[in-house]
């Protein structure tokens, strides 16, 4: 389901901007996933007190549902760099060279210009909430928090398909098969070989020949 | 001006089979399919907005009203069930499941005739269920069943397509995201679908293992039963391999019973494979890789959920849905026959795409269709066309189709699951696979067949919790 495509690297400006944006990204996706781990702790604390001692947490809905925008949204910029959002290769898959980075060129600009439509969008969403002192029903959290984390991720992406946009422009012009920063795109054979790669469980290493 | 004032006085359902066009061409040339749809839905909204209000004010009201969306769509609980679904997929194969439970399914099952390929379509299986990864328990059983079973003589074809077929069975049982993600956007209840995934998964995992014990008493190339396993040796796995039962109980036993919520299930199920992951010696390194990947596939689904979201408010102006039901019902054939082409075109779409992309960006258009074939929202399974209520054909079409999806997973030519047996085992190329796998892709086919016909598979658990 979640595949991950093979970043080149080089000592170029590109590449180095690449990945030192790489490392702000994958914070922010980890801080998304600690905020699932927290939830899965805080739901099973939940209904085990409900259970256990008839004792339910105060306000658990507003909290779950103020956490997931984090969820949702911190790792979006993360999922790009990766090639993790999902499409159909179909087509691409049978480019190459120029006319293979001018089209994902183009579907990047696309990509660029719904963000920052919505970036707006959800910018005022926030300042609504934000000026209004808007809160959740039942315990009176604050609501701006979560709608800022949309404006914030999206700005992010935002910088990171502006990386991709240089990075393709960059493969256009050299017209080259190898280029940096930017996902390539694998056939299937290659997506699932990296799939069966990525989830060797402890006891396969141990004992698998 | 002449394209703009035609654009301008453009009827909605117009508006919207061009923007519907427009969304299709983006995912062709390979726009991410969330932000594909999220651009139709925009577009669409602006331009509905800018021939009422004119251009300015048009891109304004759309921007506010889009603005708005990702936020709020998201930020709901039923939702939140998602991550904690996919962090069970994850954490699982750090707490050692996929060994200790084809050790159990061995001793257990291993009597049978081709009693080692039976062990390894149950505890792939069961293993699928709980990882949800279709693909990803292929590679590991890959690995762990198909060097036992060629040690025992097995014909490689046919180890690994029991493989790759065993993979799909992760969507229908319990826990299974995408049934939630069907859940949501046909705006139907999660635990019902979810309770309504149990059976249609157990039969066709138990189709898959009578396939097999009839290939192996009619076939040559299959080793030979593995006996003598004493009880006491049979009890000795269920420990390592319990957590697996304990997570599809927890989930369906909260969900049946009323006493959590779905979220609830899911967390207490991540919990305790969080338990055993630890005690089986994850540290942090795994639990961070874990937690990485589980956000990663988190924000993949929700921006996926999002945008199409945004699109469906479009939708909502354009009325394209009841055009396009208005239409199929009016056709002049049998139902059944339309709701088959249906499938069949999710069969071929299934083949270049992704299952929850396929879903998402389909649904609120083709889904309204489906359940006006079958006679609209309220009526009752004796004046339906399917046989089946208005609820229960939301939640029957929901279980069929995604069967359907996982078919995809095993048919050429981007079938995910055959390609990875073979880029595990050297030995097998991915034609053994396809060709391994060819008789349960038409047990499959079968399969579908039979909930077609007997719906009430599907129907029954969620009949007992009042949904019928």
């Amino acid at each position: 389901m979640s595949s991950s495509t093979t970043i080149l690297e080089d000592q170029s400006r590109l590449s180095l901007a690449d990945r030192t944006y790489f490392k702000l990204e994958s914070s922010l996706n980890l801080l998304g996933g600690i905020i699932i781990i927290l939830l899965v702790l805080f739901a099973t604390v939940n209904v085990l007190g409900r259970w256990l001692f008839d004792l339910p947490i105060s306000g658990y809905i507003d909290w779950v549902e103020q956490s997931m925008a984090f969820m949702a949204f911190l790792g979006i910029a993360y999922t790009q760099r990766e090639g993790g959002h999902i499409r159909m290769d179909m087509l691409v898959s049978r480019l190459h060279g120029r006319r293979l980075w001018l089209v994902e060129l183009i579907s990047t600009v696309m990509m660029l210009l719904v963000t920052l439509a919505l970036i707006y969008g959800s910018y005022l969403h926030f300042w609504r909430a934000y000026s209004l002192g808007d809160s959740s029903l039942d315990i009176d959290l604050p609501t701006w928090p979560a709608k800022f984390v949309v404006p914030f991720a999206l700005t992010v992406l935002a910088l990171r398909l502006l990386l991709q946009i240089w990075g393709y422009i960059r493969a256009a012009i050299e017209d080259t098969d190898q280029p940096v920063a930017v996902p390539l795109i694998e056939d299937a054979a290659a997506v699932a070989a990296k799939e069966a790669a990525a989830i060797i469980s402890p006891d396969d290493i141990q004992e698998d020949k | 001006m002449g394209v703009i004032d035609t654009m301008a006085s453009m009827d909605n359902i117009t508006i919207g089979l061009w923007v519907t066009g427009l969304m299709m061409l983006m995912v062709v040339i390979g726009v991410r399919v969330a932000f594909a749809a999220a651009m139709a839905g925009f577009l669409g909204l602006l331009w509905i907005f800018s021939a009422k209000l004119g251009f300015e004010k048009g891109l304004l009201v759309t921007i506010k009203m889009a603005g708005t969306i990702p936020h709020s769509k998201v930020s709901t609980l039923a939702l939140s069930l998602i991550p904690t679904f996919i962090l069970i997929g994850f954490l699982a194969y750090h707490a050692g499941l996929t060994r200790a439970l084809f050790e159990a399914a061995k001793r257990w099952v291993g009597w049978l005739p081709g009693g080692m390929g039976v062990a390894t379509v149950f505890s792939t299986a069961g293993f699928a269920a709980v990882s949800g990864a279709s693909v990803a328990t292929s590679a590991v059983f890959a690995r762990i069943a198909i060097p036992e079973m060629l040690k025992l003589g097995y014909d490689k074809r046919f180890a690994a397509g029991v493989v790759a077929a065993g993979g799909t069975l992760a969507s229908l049982i319990p826990p299974s995201a995408i049934l939630v993600i069907y859940a949501i956007i046909v705006e139907q209840d999660v635990g019902a679908l979810l309770m309504a995934g149990f059976l249609p998964g157990a039969v066709s995992a138990l189709i898959y293992g009578g396939l097999v014990i009839f290939l192996a008493s009619t076939r040559k190339n299959f080793g030979p039963p593995i006996s003598g396993f004493s009880w006491k040796q049979r009890l000795q796995t269920l420990p390592g391999a319990m957590p697996i039962f304990l997570v599809v109980a927890i989930i369906m036993v909260c969900i049946y019973g009323g006493v959590g919520t779905p979220t609830e299930a899911g967390s207490l199920g991540a919990f305790i494979i969080l338990v055993m992951a630890l005690f089986k010696g994850m540290r942090w390194k795994e639990l961070r890789s874990s937690l990485m990947e589980t956000a990663k596939l988190t924000v993949m689904i929700f921006t996926i959920i999002w945008g199409v979201l945004l699109y469906v408010r479009f939708l909502g102006f354009a009325d394209l849905p009841g055009a396009f039901s208005d239409w199929i019902t009016s056709l002049d054939q049998n139902p059944m026959f339309t709701l088959i082409l249906i499938l069949l075109a999710y069969a071929v779409l299934g083949m270049f795409m992704d299952a929850i992309g396929m879903l998402l960006l389909t649904l609120p258009v083709v889904y309204p269709a489906v359940i006006a074939l079958n006679g609209g929202d309220s009526v009752t399974a004796a004046e339906s066309a399917f046989g089946v209520s208005g609820v229960g054909c939301s939640i029957w079409f929901g279980i069929i189709v995604v069967k359907m999806a996982e078919i995809c997973l095993i048919t050429p030519p981007i079938g995910l699951n055959c390609f990875v047996v073979a880029g595990v085992r050297p030995e097998c190329s991915v034609q053994d696979v396809f060709r391994g796998v060819t008789p349960f892709f038409v047990a499959d086919v079968i399969t579908i067949a039979v909930l077609i016909a007997l719906p009430g598979i599907v129907l029954w658990l969620p009949g007992l919790m009042g949904f019928s």
